[in-house]
């Protein structure tokens, strides 16, 4: 999926309940089945530009296509199949529901964009079986390690095999060792389904995974360069 | 049984629990004095309470003096009246003061050959042995409270005034005046009071009276299609010398005498409404925000607004359920509990009566829909990513 961003604004409100702008008219073109990283400071925008593109926040200014769609401009209820059926999250903390099991947060994902549960149980557990979290699938979150964790919500995000998906910081709660299974799992959504990734990492090694790489600094777009 | 007790919901539904266990306890208090004052209300407008004119014993239903045989008789001949049963009622203990007749305990005199004229108790049940019968002698039927207040059941033995007494039956609950009777025959009732008012052995020595001119006072029954008002209004003016309760206005005296109870009761259930609703609604709607960020990520993962809102719901619906009877539970164990150790005393504190358990039951279903609706349109108000920032 060819997705293209331009101007994106982003203004939150201080403690003080003055304005704070953290992202300023930044572009973004990402092609099908590329991966590309955001790199910069803490603070700097990366991961409220990946919630706007996203759709997990409403943007101040600026648009984003899917392809030859205007998702920002569509309502609501119609940004969440968007969402499910288009976008996978990775996020830095898994986010994962600590009442249901492994399996079943793996099988949240389908939920929401009609799929059965019978029909999305087998690329679960594969999806599991291949993360080597499948032995783990009646665990509760609380009963995992990071890694798992991690791997498990990798799971979520491309059970329904979105051809965007946004890791935030994936790996930062994790050790070399877990962290290097994500990034690889992340390197061959690219490779072998073509979907588009974008990560946002303060890790080096991971940003050279990447085919390019987007350097933000106070909000603005610095550099845009290749990997 | 995941279904029942979701996870991560049990404090929500302990919480529940206490807020609707409450309501049950303070509602079946309430139901109970309702019970009491409408039995009482329903008695006095089921017949005609007749006494002699004077004060008499003062005692019961009748408070009044000596009805004799002969005004009886006359009461009998007016018309409209279907039957008369002549009756003695006694305090069991003289010395308890007379104003609390509603709630001493009486002995009751009837004669057992003739049909209980009360139109709303026209049979006592009898839960253990018999009724009374025509001919007994030094026997007594006695109400439920009576008789779990000393342990007495069909065979036991109960002395009144010196006199003992045979139980032959105990009365099922009424929860109101009779579950606090000793009822004996009426000639029975005639010893007993002689035994105790040494003026009355004074006048019946002297001659001119009988036995049967031995009554405190008498139930009159009137015949169907007759307003009980107006046959009490003619019994008044066709029969001198009688203290004659209006069933209406006794009924509308009693009404307005228990008025300060009916208030009471009022401000009992409004606070218990408002006790259970608030810890209810406050349990469901916290519980639902302290999984904003659940809630976030589902929106992340496409949820719609309806289909937040159908599974909060249906969460709610588990939990509020499953709160509410463990509410209603524990309402029931404390007030077994506590009933338990008030029935020496012969009291019965608590009713929970199935339309206040179903209605507790309703209440925290539809409160904890409402609750969670309220906390779900707040939160899908939020965007995905706030939701999961505030949850954090």
């Amino acid at each position: 999926m060819v997705v293209r961003a331009s101007g994106l604004s982003k203004t939150f409100r201080g403690p003080d309940g003055g304005p704070v702008p953290v992202l300023e008219g930044v572009d973004v073109d990402v092609k099908t089945g590329e991966f590309v990283a955001v790199a910069g400071p803490s603070g700097s925008g990366k991961s409220t530009l990946l919630n706007l593109l996203g759709l997990l926040e409403p943007l101040d200014a600026g648009e984003i296509w899917f392809d030859q769609v205007r998702v920002s401009g569509l309502s609501r209820r119609a940004q969440c199949p968007v969402r499910g059926r288009s976008i996978g999250y990775v996020f830095q903390t898994f986010l994962l529901i600590s009442g249901l099991t492994a399996l079943e947060n793996v099988l949240l994902a389908a939920r929401y964009v009609g799929r059965s549960r019978r029909e999305a149980l087998p690329d679960a557990r594969a999806l599991m079986e291949r993360l080597g979290v499948a032995h783990r699938s009646d665990h509760y979150p609380a009963q995992l390690s990071g890694g798992e964790q991690q791997r498990v919500a990798y799971c979520r995000a491309v059970l329904n095999a979105p051809p965007l998906v946004l890791a935030d910081e994936p790996t930062g709660n994790l050790d070399e060792g877990h962290a290097a299974v994500i990034l690889a799992a992340l390197r061959s959504l690219c490779q072998e389904r073509g979907a588009s990734v974008i990560l946002v990492t303060h890790r080096a090694d991971a940003a050279a995974l990447a085919d390019r790489t987007l350097r933000l600094r106070a909000g603005r777009l610095e550099t845009d360069r290749a990997g | 049984m995941r279904w029942l007790l979701p996870r991560n919901y049990l404090f929500t539904i302990l919480g529940i629990a206490v807020g609707v266990g409450g309501l049950v306890a303070l509602g079946a208090m309430a139901e109970r004095i309702t019970r009491f004052i409408d039995g009482g209300d329903r008695f006095v407008l089921g017949q005609i309470s007749v006494a002699g004119e004077g004060m008499g014993m003062g005692t019961g239903f009748t408070a009044g003096g000596l009805l004799r045989a002969a005004k009886i008789a006359e009461i009998a001949r007016v018309p409209g009246v279907a039957a008369v049963q002549p009756q003695v009622m006694l305090p069991l203990n003289p010395t308890t003061s007379q104003f609390l007749t509603l709630t001493q305990e009486l002995i009751l005199g009837m004669d057992p050959g003739v049909r209980m004229p009360n139109r709303e108790f026209r049979d006592l049940p009898v839960r253990d042995g018999r009724p009374l019968r025509a001919g007994d002698r030094g026997v007594a039927v006695v109400g439920a409270d009576f008789a779990a207040a000393r342990s007495l059941r069909a065979g036991s033995r109960l002395d009144l005034g010196a006199r003992a007494f045979e139980i032959v039956g105990v009365l099922d609950k009424t929860l109101t005046a009779p579950d606090r009777f000793a009822i004996v025959p009426l000639e029975d009732a005639r010893d007993l009071w002689l035994r105790r008012d040494p003026l009355l052995v004074q006048v019946f020595a002297g001659g001119g009276m009988t036995r049967a001119d031995l009554n405190t006072g008498a139930a009159v029954a009137w015949a169907d299609g007759v307003d009980p008002d107006v046959l009490a209004r003619r019994i008044q003016a066709d029969v001198p010398g009688l203290n004659v309760t209006i069933p209406g206005e006794l009924s509308r005296l009693l009404r307005q005498s228990t008025a300060f109870f009916s208030a009471l009761l009022f401000g009992i259930g409004v606070l218990g409404l408002v006790i259970g609703g608030l810890s209810l609604a406050n349990t469901v709607t916290a519980a639902v925000f302290e999984r904003i960020r659940d809630f976030g990520i589902k929106r992340a993962l496409g949820a719609t607004d309806g289909q937040l809102l159908r599974e909060i719901l249906g969460e709610a619906l588990a939990v509020s359920v499953s709160g509410g009877a463990i509410g209603i539970g524990l309402a029931l164990a404390v007030g077994a509990l506590v009933d338990a150790r008030v029935l020496r005393q012969g009291q019965q504190l608590f009713l929970f009566s199935p339309r206040l358990l179903g209605f507790a039951l309703v209440f925290s279903v539809i409160l904890g829909a409402l609750a969670a609706s309220y906390a779900t349109v707040r939160i899908v108000r939020l965007s995905p990513a706030e939701a999961i920032r505030r949850g954090a």
